[in-house]
């Protein structure tokens, strides 16, 4: 009888307790999140590591002497351990060590110029402040590779890479770039740290804007000179945002695939990227250990960076109380400073697009001559007869250039959406249940999609999708966008729940409000700023992605990217550049327009 | 005519005991103050009788209601416990005006528009903030905001009140004000009071009752005065008033004489005997009456602030705080003569514990 | 953590009912015994989207054709030839391809079999092809890369034997695509190293030396060339770029090894290229002891076809004069059916076929260690 009643006890204690979990949103967000991104995150990674141990049929069976399907380290020993032919060198050792330097001086270059531009527009009474920070966010928006290809037209000349024909600096302005200038690790670094700056001004930014002016007024009062303050206060309080940027451009830029193709290839300088993608076709198992060694470094920076940012959390908190900052006043120098900038800025990101524009209406290469300019690759028609080559029609007359644009917007549109609405949950979840390590767990799951290399993403959701039959098409494509850009929305959701007083939910609670309706009520519309930024990001990414869905689009006139790079392949470079122009314009406008409408911008997406 | 009963109420964050074996009667129409330090529970205390966090252990009910029992596995939402809270921050929402912020809760409880519109109108009438209707919280000043979220949490009618240190974002002067309107309030609305504070003064004015809390673990739990004139322990005893009770180690003689700081003295009491041991002596600094009697003490320093002076006094290396009401003032290094007035407190030197409330008797120096 | 994993995987599973696989290969066998009328009747009587994937652009054009032709909608797709291959692998259902055209014979060899496709050799044409463009994959077509130079200029590299290009006076004016990036240029190579021409590669040395080839440690003639062939090569993007930079006004001196289809995008300036090949037949001689390589492009139904018969009419109907015409309309792509003439101005195929290197798949499968060799050569 005892023994029945502690039973029951013991049982209804249990369900009280569980009844009392699953009451909370926060667990039940976190418990799905946790399920769903283990099985669309670690799932893959998993099978990709069952592919470095396993031999494929074609010509891993033949050169190993393997039957198909067997496990074994043979791809390890390859790849880590071949000294025939300087083979391990080759295809591992020389591209590793080239990427390390390429991804190091990326993120240095990122963190300098984005860091130095925010410092400027935060700090500083700097002229033209308002198109300095309009613009800056170009370079991000636009596909990496266009500016590699913008450098490389732009640079070119006769003495160096083809040796074939010169660029506009050569032809127009006499001045012959070196090649290390052009081609190789200095260019690729530069390309890339330029692509991502854009990071960088947002993180140090968004910490600089909310610094409170006391910490730099004590000093002052204590009479620390100006480039102390900045050295010994100013610098520490940014440390964490700037380890957050090294995070993200590190791994963005050792996965980066058509920069080093472009501005590599010519010079035969080789990184771990190139590599993979062309091990993919004969030897995959050693591409997925690439890929592996990617993530690896990934998973370390992103562990180094959380060690030290909590060590340092003390430095990070902004009160936002301080009224006025004292603003530095460049004096004399202002006006060349800021000179130098725009015209930084007008070659990194305005310039390209007047390329663009000028190379999508000249017939022959080279001539930017009147009578060699046509509109005809926008408006033209019947160009087949005309031209031999390209679509009959101008692009903004070819119905397949329309029906791409509309399914890359849908689909952009979607994953923002998807991703957007998922970081929101997640970052309430997190908030709410931070320093949990079911809340960590879900955190770090789902910022794991940004350290997969894009391209072996695409190939893993390929494999899983097949087994998946009604997984295809658009779903697939808005599936693997979603999760790929989550990690974007998840910090920016995380971000901004944590700015949130857990008050001011519980306020509603003790009124009975809903859960869904304190979301959609009261915690949308307070944060609604960096929420709708945190739909943004994914959407602007998802606009200029190429690697990561080139596997899976259905044909390869069904998104833009794809049909740019068909377009290129083709050599149909009027047809690429005005394509290019067209995605670039889109995403501009959609920003500006969600900008004007909501004030929500890039900006604030990957959020202080 | 709700009471509020904790019954072994525990939290419990892993391995760290926020609340321990907590047992608390909160009577009807009661106004009572958790008491503590940062750090000591109350809040969690608090949160859990309103349902925003879980007890790990024990029962709670409200109005005869059982709104948690851990194990039967009860566990009523905050908003069936019919409750309000107000929260330190006000926790007013940025987006909506003051009308709306008031209301919301309202509609949400699906009273008719017109029923809205009429208890809004009473509760910014009541708080005297009906011309801010239209405006957003962050148009408004700290006081004002106060003010919209006391009618925010008001407006349901919730037969108890949850206060989270409401008036600690106030400058001083706003918040002697809001005290005697929360009083007011207490009487008006007729409903049960809890309040969360780590201000003694705040604890000692507004509460029929306090709780006293330190590290989870309730401390004592009865009206301010009791607990100011014969605290539980040393740590009640030193929380309570300002300036702090004076507490002198010394040693209690088989014959009830009492030795310490320099002095001696009987101690007369009426409970059993004490028996010969260290004891700690408690003095509050207004029964030292500065200027009579035949002890002799050296002026540290003085306080005066017009109604009272705080003196330390030095009496043969033992410090004293003593208060003299009324504008006077003493050299400094000046000696002066003074005595001991109604009750001193022993506590246990070992464990802090009060053993006996009584008078100190023909106190003299030397010892 | 692991209750759910498997319970995941559990949900995954019985959503993932395995397609039943249609019997592809029997259809096909019953195909290639069909004839036309009785190959549409079939095709016409298959339901769902058709869909094909090619690694060459003008497949648009043929299936735009074709679906106007027998009222059966074609998705045409332009795929890289390795795209392609991860297609075949992982794409199943009616979004996948029935059929595909696709080049690199070594890695099709495997695809064969690993059973990703199927052999189709269409009744119309079986007589009219040789066995070895039948078996054991069809060539729709063979396309050519050819040495082609800038013809501007006092130092035209007008090449008259391959070993011109090892000259360290060549050095960084030789242009051609990467082999990593391209599998058919990683064939050409290796098979420079195969008796057969690199015995020819060691005649062409002394022929252009006058002395006989010192191998030093070079395995062979082939192994030497390719050693110093790349050594003074650079890297195009692709064979567009490259036909484009190297008919620049700009580049003279230069010359290129890239396909001779280029030479009708407009964006080039045909004027000022010369295709060695043509240079040295006007004057009577022959680039010795190639002027390029030649490589197949095959058509083949996909294993997973959701519309085989389909598929296999539309082979049928590339394999056809009608349906070669989007690539016989220019030069630089000869079918292997003698009874399609080539474009005027253009070699005929046997004058190719004898004067290039040909991919030999076997070889190529047997000695992949010799790409290794090549990588070494493409470092700096």
């Amino acid at each position: 009888m005892q023994q029945v009643r502690t039973g029951n006890l013991t049982m209804n204690r249990l369900r009280g307790r569980v009844k009392a979990w699953l009451s909370k949103p926060a667990n039940i967000i976190l418990l799905v999140f946790l399920v769903t991104l283990t099985a669309l995150t670690l799932y893959p990674l998993l099978s990709m590591l069952v592919e470095t141990v396993t031999i494929h049929t074609g010509r891993e069976a033949r050169a190993s002497k393997l039957a198909a399907g067997t496990l074994s380290l043979y791809h390890f020993e390859r790849l880590f351990a071949t000294s025939e032919n300087q083979y391990s060198w080759i295809q591992f050792y020389e591209p590793f060590l080239n990427t390390l330097l390429v991804s190091l001086s990326s993120s240095v270059i990122a963190i300098l110029f984005g860091g130095v531009v925010a410092f400027l527009v935060t700090r500083t009474n700097l002229k033209y402040k308002k198109f300095v920070s309009a613009v800056f966010t170009f370079p991000y928006i636009m596909p990496a590779w266009t500016l590699a290809l913008f450098w490389e037209t732009f640079f070119k000349n006769v003495n160096i890479g083809l040796k074939t024909s010169n660029g506009i600096m050569a032809s127009v302005f006499g001045v012959y770039a070196p090649e290390w200038f052009v081609y190789g690790a200095f260019p690729i670094a530069l390309v890339l740290g330029l692509h991502y700056a854009p990071f960088a001004y947002i993180l140090i930014g968004g910490i600089l804007r909310n610094m409170d002016a006391n910490l730099e007024e004590a000093a002052t009062i204590l009479k620390t000179s100006r480039p102390r303050i900045i050295w010994k206060i100013t610098l520490p309080i940014v440390k964490p945002a700037m380890l957050s940027t090294f995070l993200l451009v590190f791994a963005s830029s050792m996965s980066a695939y058509s920069v080093p193709v472009f501005l590599g290839s010519p010079v035969r300088y080789y990184v771990l990227s190139t590599k993979m993608k062309s091990l993919m076709d004969s030897y995959p198992g050693q591409a997925y250990i690439i890929v592996g060694v990617m993530i690896l470094f990934g998973v370390g920076i992103l562990l180094l960076n959380q060690k030290v940012t909590n060590s340092r959390k003390q430095f990070t908190t902004v009160t936002g109380k301080s009224g006025q900052i004292s603003k530095i006043n460049l004096g004399k120098a202002n006006r060349p400073v800021a000179i130098l900038l725009v015209i930084i800025l007008l070659m990194v990101a305005v310039v390209p697009l007047v390329t663009f524009a000028l190379e999508s209406v000249i017939i022959k290469a080279g001539d930017y001559s009147l009578s060699n300019m046509t509109l005809d690759f926008w408006i033209g028609t019947a160009l087949d007869k005309r031209l031999d080559q390209g679509d009959s029609t101008g692009i903004l007359l070819n119905p397949k250039v329309w029906n791409a644009l509309i399914f890359s917007l849908s689909l952009a549109v979607t994953c923002a959406i998807v991703a957007g609405t998922c970081g929101i949950l997640v970052g309430y979840g997190v908030a709410k249940r931070r320093g949990s390590r079911l809340a960590s767990w879900v955190n770090s799951l789902s910022f794991f999609p940004y350290l997969m290399p894009a391209l072996a993403f695409g190939a893993i959701y390929l494999a899983m999708s097949s087994q998946i039959p009604w997984l295809r098409g658009f779903l697939l494509l808005a599936l693997v966008g979603s999760v790929k850009y989550l990690p974007f929305a998840s910090r920016s959701g995380v971000n901004a729940m944590l700015q949130l007083s857990g008050e001011i939910e519980e306020a509603a609670v003790i009124t009975g409000v809903p859960w869904w309706k304190r979301m959609v009520r009261v915690i949308f519309p307070i944060q609604k700023s960096s929420f709708l930024s945190g739909y943004l990001l994914p959407m602007v990414s998802c606009m200029r992605e190429l690697s990561l869905f080139v596997l899976l689009v259905p044909t390869s006139n069904t998104i833009l990217t794809t049909m740019l790079m068909q377009y290129s392949e083709k050599g149909w470079a009027q047809f690429g550049n005005a394509i290019n122009l067209l995605i670039i314009i889109v995403v501009l406008l959609v920003n500006f327009t969600v900008n004007k409408l909501t004030g929500a911008s890039i900006d604030k997406g990957v959020g202080g | 005519m709700p009471e509020i009963i904790l019954n072994n109420v525990a939290k419990r964050f892993g391995k760290f005991v926020a609340v321990d074996n907590l047992n608390l009667h909160i009577e009807s129409n009661s106004f009572i103050t958790l008491l503590g330090p940062s750090g000591c529970g109350k809040t969690t205390t608090l949160r859990m009788i309103a349902g925003l966090e879980t007890p790990t252990e024990g029962s709670i009910s409200i109005d005869d209601k059982v709104v948690f029992d851990a194990d039967r596995g009860i566990n009523l939402p905050p908003n069936k416990r019919d409750v309000g809270f107000l929260f330190q921050n006000y926790a007013l929402w940025p987006h909506m005006t003051v009308y709306q912020n008031i209301a919301f809760g309202l509609e949400n409880l699906k009273w008719k528009k017109q029923d809205i519109r009429d208890r809004v109108s009473e509760l910014l009438k009541m708080l005297r903030i009906e011309p801010f209707e239209k405006r957003y919280p962050a148009e408004l000043s700290g006081g004002q905001q106060q003010r919209v979220a006391i009618a925010r949490t008001l407006a349901p009618g919730p037969k108890v009140l949850f206060m989270d240190e409401p008036l600690s974002n106030l400058d001083a002067k706003l918040r002697m004000e809001m005290r005697t309107e929360l009083k007011r309030l207490h009487r008006d609305t007729d409903s049960t009071f809890v309040y969360v504070t780590h201000d003694q003064l705040e604890a000692m004015t507004l509460s029929t009752n306090v709780c006293i809390m330190e590290n989870g673990v309730l401390q004592q739990f009865a009206p301010p005065l009791v607990m100011y004139n014969n605290p539980a322990n040393l740590f009640v005893a030193d929380f309570m008033g300002n300036p702090t009770m004076n507490f002198i180690d010394g040693h209690l003689g088989v014959d009830g004489r009492l030795t310490f700081g320099g002095m001696t003295a009987m101690f007369g009491h009426s409970g059993e005997y004490l028996g010969e041991r260290d004891v700690v002596v408690g003095i509050r600094p207004e029964y030292i009456h500065v200027g009579e009697g035949d002890l002799k003490a050296t002026v540290y320093s003085t306080l005066p602030s017009g109604m009272e002076t705080t003196v330390k006094l030095d009496v043969k290396g033992t410090s004293l705080t003593a208060v003299v009401f009324g504008d006077l003032d003493y050299a400094v290094d000046s000696e002066v003569s003074f005595s001991f007035h109604k009750a001193a407190v022993l506590f246990d030197k070992a464990d802090g514990k009060n053993i006996a409330k009584g008078q100190l008797l023909s106190p003299a120096m030397g010892g | 953590m692991k209750k759910l994993l498997s319970l995941v995987l559990a949900a995954m599973l019985v959503l993932c009912c395995i397609p039943a696989l249609a019997d592809v290969a029997a259809d096909v066998e019953a195909g290639q015994a069909m004839t036309h009328d009785e190959l549409v009747e079939k095709a016409l009587a298959e339901s769902g989207t058709f869909v094909v994937y090619g690694n060459t652009s003008r497949i648009a054009t043929a299936a735009e054709a074709f679906a106007a032709l027998y009222g059966i909608p074609t998705e045409a797709n332009n795929l890289k030839d390795q795209e392609i291959y991860t297609k075949l692998r992982n794409e199943t259902g009616a979004g996948a391809a029935s059929m595909v055209m696709i080049q690199d014979g070594a890695q099709l060899t495997d695809a064969i079999d690993e059973g990703l496709v199927i052999n189709f050799v269409p009744a119309s044409v079986k007589d009219k092809l040789d066995e070895k463009d039948q078996q054991p994959a069809l060539v729709h077509q063979y396309i050519n890369k050819l040495f082609i130079y800038n013809n501007l200029g006092d130092d035209v590299p007008a090449i008259r034997n391959v070993w011109e290009l090892t000259d360290p006076a060549m050095k960084d004016r030789v242009i051609f695509k990467n082999p990593e990036s391209e599998k058919v240029n990683m064939n050409f190579l290796v098979m420079c190293t195969k008796p057969e021409w690199s015995d020819k590669l060691a005649a062409a040395y002394e022929a252009w030396k006058g002395e006989p080839i010192d191998l030093g440690e070079y395995q062979n003639a082939g192994y030497k060339w390719i050693a110093e062939f790349l050594d003074n090569v650079t890297f195009g993007k692709s064979d567009t770029t490259i036909a484009e930079e190297v008919s620049q006004e700009t580049a003279a001196g230069k010359i290129g090894l890239f396909v001779l289809s280029k030479l009708r995008s407009s964006s080039v300036l045909t004027d000022n290229l010369t295709v060695a090949q043509y240079d040295a037949t006007a004057e009577g001689y022959e680039v010795n002891p190639f002027s390029g390589f030649m490589y197949p492009m095959y058509t083949m139904v996909n294993t997973k076809a959701s519309r085989p018969y389909t598929g296999m009419l539309f082979i049928e109907y590339l394999m056809s004069q009608e349906g070669f015409q989007p690539w016989g309309k220019s030069i630089g792509a000869y079918s292997p059916n003698a009874e399609i003439a080539v474009n005027e101005g253009d070699l005929t195929i046997d004058v190719w076929k004898a004067t290039t290197v040909m991919e030999d798949a076997d070889y190529i499968l047997e000695n992949f260690e010799v790409e290794d060799f090549i990588l070494l050569h493409c470092q700096k």
